[in-house]
């Protein structure tokens, strides 16, 4: 009966720490956040696939004539957006249609991209990749690269104790570096642990944000993860209907991916258009500019009238949600000892 | 004691499993694309849809998936992780060959055309379904399930062209086909596929390219599923 007992303690034991993505600290869920999404027991966190998909992430191998790397698009410090750019712009100085989305907290994501057309955090980098305006390439052309550089073939022998590079690991380990981006240490989180407190300034932008803003960005993420119609005018030379190109459903037309408010201070210009330059127009547009649809969301329907005072409170309130260990990790940086060290061809 | 007793009645168990599983035989099912009466052939072949009309083939890629052989509607086999690209360009890859015990008897033979919706999104897979394969959508999730690439004169598109990337796994344009095919227990199965009756119902003229998961992709699949045939 002890053998029994033994055997369903280590079957536990394995079955929570698939759960938990890692045995060794390399990903942890913060105090009292739900269970991420991604399932970490199809793609086990190792420190050797998250150092690979750091490379590929900042290598631009991944584009087509070799310039554009992910992080052209999504740097570190603008919590891994297209810093001061409305519309993101790839390969050859080509303009996208969309403001290049923060990486924060990926591994609780249900859907990727402001549409959601992408239903998995492993395939979303074949977007970009292959996208005429971002980095004109595919799969099997970058498959082919890495395998043929100097540096990749050891890379993924230490990763996968295989040299064979394949699409299915290549994506996994991007998939992994993005995993470990992971944004929980803002003042907020530290009042919420209670480490720290607002300030009396910040306190009452809390209380504006939870009477206003809270329903679509639900704590501890800032975002319910849901695709709604927030009342901004269409931009009648873009003409982006959002979530109803996927669904192909009317009820859905005009709707985007809430995104979240975490490092909001970094993350301009607002919206999926970035046609917002600052937190000041975004709170304009909730109190005078909304345009009234089928689709606009509920919360919606009375727009979010604030004083000038209140405005200034609920923005000191967003600030907090900056995450300064986030934005300057070490770890999430430009690998030097990677790419720099080692010979290209 | 209770506990040892169980160690043994599986290793019992293991070892039965083990010594009747020692024979095997092999089940060839050969897929073969037709175009009426003839083998298809890719790229210089030029065939004719009527009188006037012509057209040839470049393309033509798809999954099998799901395979299982039944025997009076009890299944007798299903093959794990079953996933397959057929290729139209890669002979090899249009004959299946599955390890069954010897002594199975079955009458019919149960696929998928296409991938699950499961699969479609459980992220980055290897083998036939990785993406470098070039069946997986890139500008939102899922597979194409079946790929058909050609030109005819018929279609008043950019040099004659028309491309049908059939997918979709998600309502209301899941169009995934499960396909039953009743055959004698043989060792050698040939399964048709006729491109000119689905081609033939095809709006060439007007429309030369689904590309998406929509209502055209759902119904030129449940034509495309009706059309395997044992030979």
């Amino acid at each position: 009966m002890n053998c029994l007992k033994i055997v369903s303690v280590c079957l536990l034991f394995i079955f929570v720490s698939s759960f938990l993505g890692s045995k060794d600290g390399l990903f942890n869920i913060p105090q009292n956040w739900p269970k991420p999404i991604y399932n970490f027991s199809k793609n086990p966190l190792t420190k050797e696939k998250i150092e690979l998909g750091r490379a590929l992430f900042y290598d631009p191998i991944l584009s087509q004539n070799n310039t554009i790397s992910c992080s052209g698009c999504h740097s570190q410090f603008t919590a891994f957006t297209h810093v001061d750019h409305a519309l993101s712009h790839g390969i050859n100085d080509r303009i996208g249609t969309r403001n290049a989305p923060v990486l924060i907290n990926l591994a609780w994501n249900k859907r990727f991209m402001w549409d959601g057309a992408i239903n998995h955090l492993d395939v979303q980098a074949l977007a970009p990749i292959s996208h005429s305006d971002e980095m004109g390439s595919n799969i099997s052309e970058v498959v082919t690269k890495l395998q043929h550089s100097k540096i990749y073939p050891p890379l993924f022998f230490k990763a996968f104790g295989d040299s064979l590079i394949t699409g299915e690991n290549t994506l996994k380990c991007i998939s992994q570096f993005m995993l470990t981006l992971v944004s929980a240490n803002s003042k907020y989180d530290s009042v919420k642990r209670n480490e720290s407190s607002f300030t009396k300034q910040e306190e009452n932008g809390y209380k504006i944000f939870n009477k206003n803003c809270t329903s679509c960005h639900i704590e501890p993420l800032f975002t319910n993860q849901k695709f709604e119609n927030n009342g901004l005018p269409l931009d009648l030379e873009l003409k982006d209907f959002g979530r109803m190109k996927v669904t192909q459903n009317p009820n859905d037309s005009l709707k985007f991916k809430v995104p979240t408010l975490r490092n909001i201070e970094f993350s301009y210009p607002y919206m999926h258009d970035g046609r917002f330059k600052n937190l000041n127009s975004v709170l304009d547009h909730y109190g005078r500019g909304i345009v009234k649809s089928k689709t606009l969301a509920l919360q919606l329907e009375q727009p979010i009238v604030l004083s000038a005072n209140e405005k200034v409170d609920l923005i000191s309130f967003l600030l907090t949600l900056s995450d300064k260990k986030f934005l300057f990790n070490p770890e999430f940086g430009y690998p030097k000892n990677l790419l720099l060290s080692l010979p290209k061809d | 004691m209770r506990f040892r007793f169980a160690v043994f009645i599986i290793a019992f168990g293991i070892n039965v499993k083990l010594l009747s599983a020692q024979n095997f035989s092999t089940i060839s099912v050969n897929f073969k694309p037709m175009f009426g009466h003839s083998v298809l052939q890719l790229n210089d072949s030029i065939y004719l849809l009527n009188s006037r009309d012509s057209i040839q083939f470049t393309t033509l890629k798809f999954y099998i998936s799901g395979i299982a052989f039944w025997n009076n509607s009890t299944t007798v086999w299903i093959e794990s992780n079953s996933f397959h690209l057929l290729d139209a360009t890669d002979s090899n890859t249009l004959k299946l060959a599955f390890k069954v015990p010897a002594d199975m008897i079955y009458s019919e033979i149960k696929f998928k055309l296409g991938i699950d919706s499961l699969t479609n999104v459980s992220g980055a897979m290897g083998g036939d379904l990785d993406p470098t394969k070039g069946m997986y959508w890139t500008w939102q999730g899922g597979y194409v399930n079946f790929k058909l690439e050609g030109k005819s004169n018929l279609c008043q598109s950019r040099k004659h062209e028309f491309q049908f990337h059939l997918g979709g796994y998600a309502h209301p344009y899941n169009i995934l086909q499960s396909i039953s095919l009743l055959t004698s227990n043989r060792q050698n199965v040939n399964i048709e596929l006729d491109l000119k009756t689905f081609i033939s119902n095809v709006d060439l003229a007007n429309k030369p390219s689904v590309m998406s998961p929509n209502k055209e992709a759902l119904i030129l699949s449940n034509q495309l599923g009706k059309l395997f045939i044992v030979k």
